[in-house]
């Protein structure tokens, strides 16, 4: 996808939120509707003039623009991977708990960006989670999340 | 009475208490998701066991601490510590991929000193006069003046296509601020039956997201942090810039001044003065770039915050911002009650904590000139540890905050779409702008409008609102004018706004 084909989707979108923005205010109280509705329903058409107006200049400047891909990563299978171990460990931390999911997260994470040494990531992860222990934990009491399995 | 007060703070218990509390706030202040509010609010009932004043030279301690703090992350690792930093990591983080971090480090560690300097003596000459016309602001002064903040979007734009995006940036801050319970009515907004987001999008897993954890992501494509390794070991010899105080005197005043209005925090004062900063430099290309005026004024703006919210704090019990807030709860539960006698019947202790804050701040100075070039050095990590381990505590810092999975998820989201937002051109800080000014802007425009039975008259029957005005439209016209100008000129000579710019 070029980067110009981006900006024209996520523009639309944005164009389509302003008017279900400016639409959803009808159903606000009418004790609100000459203050925070007023507020909501500018927000609304301030967005969707100002996105109309980009689209416009988006359509003005299409012959002369660079058809320029949009290059999300550069190195794609980190980048993605890093995301899904991500959102697996944010997944897990309410199953599984917060040092344990920790505990796995680190090393993959490490391996996956490509540390080799066992003994490097065994101990950044050892150290990372004594350091969220002593100081989060005991130090400031920092409730973490806590694991419905274990 | 300063002279008992000055006997009071140089016992070896009253110092100790400063040191510790100021090393502890840089420490809380440089792990995201910890925040000066909960670091005073945890301390309340370790003071319980303490006398008064040790308890209050601690809090305070944390306050200046912790406002210093949020500079380093965000510096070193484009995540900042707290809210009030983002305004640092726009100009710090650049400046460490340049291999400059060391300095940035030290230009921040002065600005603060010298901002947080500034408002204890603000705090300590001229207290309750200022404290009374901070009291004359209103409704539409505030929507007036979170306007103002947002008048930097403006500032953010480079020409007139960027202008646009950077104000549908700002929008879309403004419009995600709106999730959450109405003000006025109390009504339940696009919450999607989350109970997490009655209280909103909370911003710091967002602002966690935008720039912290979108910047590790672009990091899986880099070797490291620092393009050229070799310029860390240059840290220590490198000066201050020349021409640095100026920005640093600006942002200091102006931090002083939001921090005196009650609710206003530093993350308004360090936007706000770096807007200005911004406007006011002959370089204004250089921001956004690694312009060490840029961190000088944020950082003299967060930190002039500090002395600036104790003065409506002390004088008349209303906090200039949440840490203030969870200070006076400090000062109630010893039985100080804010107002007059705060100053006559119990001045030596109050005499003592104001000026226990120009120790605190003398305390991260020499931390943070000695510890900086060591600081620097975390840019060396390799990649593939840092960015798990920073990945990490963005996690526990987007978690900590309200207790909430779902303010992960809010940050991974965020980091994900601010890459999206600025591969296309948007502006995130004027996203992040508007989600932040957005609950002032629209609990302001609202009461007012209430205030006002509807007229919009009552946002311009005021000398304090006809003097914002004026100020919004001075920080306007100018950007305006010169985005203007050089769209005629690309026109003229057949060239795009963007290429104009590069020649």
């Amino acid at each position: 996808m070029t980067k110009r084909l981006a900006e024209f989707f996520i523009l639309s979108l944005f164009l389509v939120l302003a008017v279900l923005l400016y639409g959803s205010t009808a159903s606000y109280p009418a004790s609100v509707q000459g203050s925070t509705a007023m507020y909501v329903r500018f927000l609304g058409m301030a967005l969707g003039l100002l996105c109309a107006l980009e689209l416009l200049l988006w359509v003005k400047n299409r012959a002369r623009a660079k058809t320029e891909k949009m290059q999300l990563a550069v190195a794609p299978v980190k980048f993605w991977g890093l995301l899904i171990l991500l959102v697996v460990y944010a997944c897990s931390l309410p199953l599984a708990g917060f040092y344990l999911a920790s505990a796995i997260f680190l090393p993959l994470t490490m391996l996956l960006l490509g540390s080799r040494k066992p003994l490097s990531i065994s101990l950044t992860t050892a150290g990372v989670l004594l350091f969220v222990f002593l100081v989060f934990v005991k130090l400031l009491e920092v409730p973490l999340p806590e694991g419905s399995l274990f | 009475m300063i002279l008992q007060a000055l006997q009071e703070l140089f016992t070896p218990l009253s110092l100790l208490a400063i040191f510790i509390g100021t090393t502890s706030g840089v420490i809380v202040g440089g792990m995201p998701g910890l925040t000066a509010t909960m670091a005073v609010a945890l301390l309340i009932p370790i003071t319980f066991a303490l006398e008064p004043l040790t308890g209050l030279l601690l809090m305070g301690g944390v306050y200046c601490g912790a406002m210093y703090g949020g500079s380093i992350p965000a510096i070193l690792l484009r995540t900042p510590g707290t809210p009030a930093a983002v305004a640092t990591a726009m100009e710090g983080y650049p400046m460490t991929q340049s291999g400059r971090g060391g300095l940035a480090l030290k230009v921040s560690v002065v600005a603060s000193f010298t901002g947080g300097i500034f408002s204890a003596f603000v705090l300590l000459l001229i207290a309750p006069i200022l404290a009374t016309f901070a009291l004359t602001f209103g409704p539409p002064e505030y929507f007036l003046l979170a306007i103002l903040g947002l008048a930097g979007i403006v500032s953010m734009a480079d020409d007139e296509n960027r202008l646009v995006k950077a104000l549908i940036s700002g929008l879309i801050g403004l419009i995600l601020a709106v999730v959450g319970t109405d003000p006025m009515s109390g009504m339940l907004r696009y919450t999607m039956g989350l109970t997490d987001l009655f209280d909103g999008v909370a911003f710091m897993p967002a602002l966690i997201g935008m720039f912290s954890i979108s910047q590790m992501l672009e990091l899986t494509g880099a070797e490291s942090i620092v393009a050229d390794t070799s310029k860390i070991t240059r840290i220590k010899s490198e000066p201050l810039p020349k021409g640095i105080f100026k920005p640093i005197g600006l942002g200091s005043l102006v931090g002083t001044i939001v921090g005196i209005l009650p609710g206003e925090g530093a993350t308004i004062a360090a936007f706000l003065s770096y807007n200005i900063a911004r406007r006011r430099s002959k370089n204004p290309k250089l921001y956004g770039k690694g312009n060490p005026e840029g961190i000088a004024a944020a950082e003299a703006g967060n930190n002039g915050c500090v002395g600036g919210s104790l003065v409506p704090t002390l004088t008349l019990g209303i906090p200039g911002n949440s840490v203030a807030a969870a200070l006076l709860g400090g000062l109630l539960i010893h039985g100080l009650i804010p107002g007059p006698e705060l100053f006559t019947k119990y001045g030596v202790m109050t005499y003592a904590f104001i000026l226990s804050l120009f120790i605190a701040n003398l305390v991260f100075l020499v931390l943070g000139l000695f510890m900086a070039p060591y600081f620097a050095r975390i840019a060396l990590t390799p990649i593939a540890l840092l960015i798990p381990v920073v990945c990490l505590f963005s996690v526990l810092g987007s978690y900590a905050m309200n207790n909430s999975v779902l303010d992960i998820f809010v940050a991974l989201i965020c980091g994900f779409v601010a890459i999206l937002l600025q591969k296309t051109g948007f502006s995130l800080g004027a996203l992040i702008l508007g989600l932040i000014l957005g609950p002032i802007a629209e609990t302001g425009f609202a009461q007012a409008l209430i205030m006002g039975h509807g007229s919009y008259a009552i946002f311009f029957d005021r000398p304090q609102a006809i003097a914002l005005w004026v100020i919004i439209l001075l920080l306007l016209v100018p950007p305006v004018y010169q985005i203007y100008k050089r769209q005629r000129a690309a026109t003229t000579t057949g060239t795009t706004p963007e290429n104009s710019m590069d020649e």
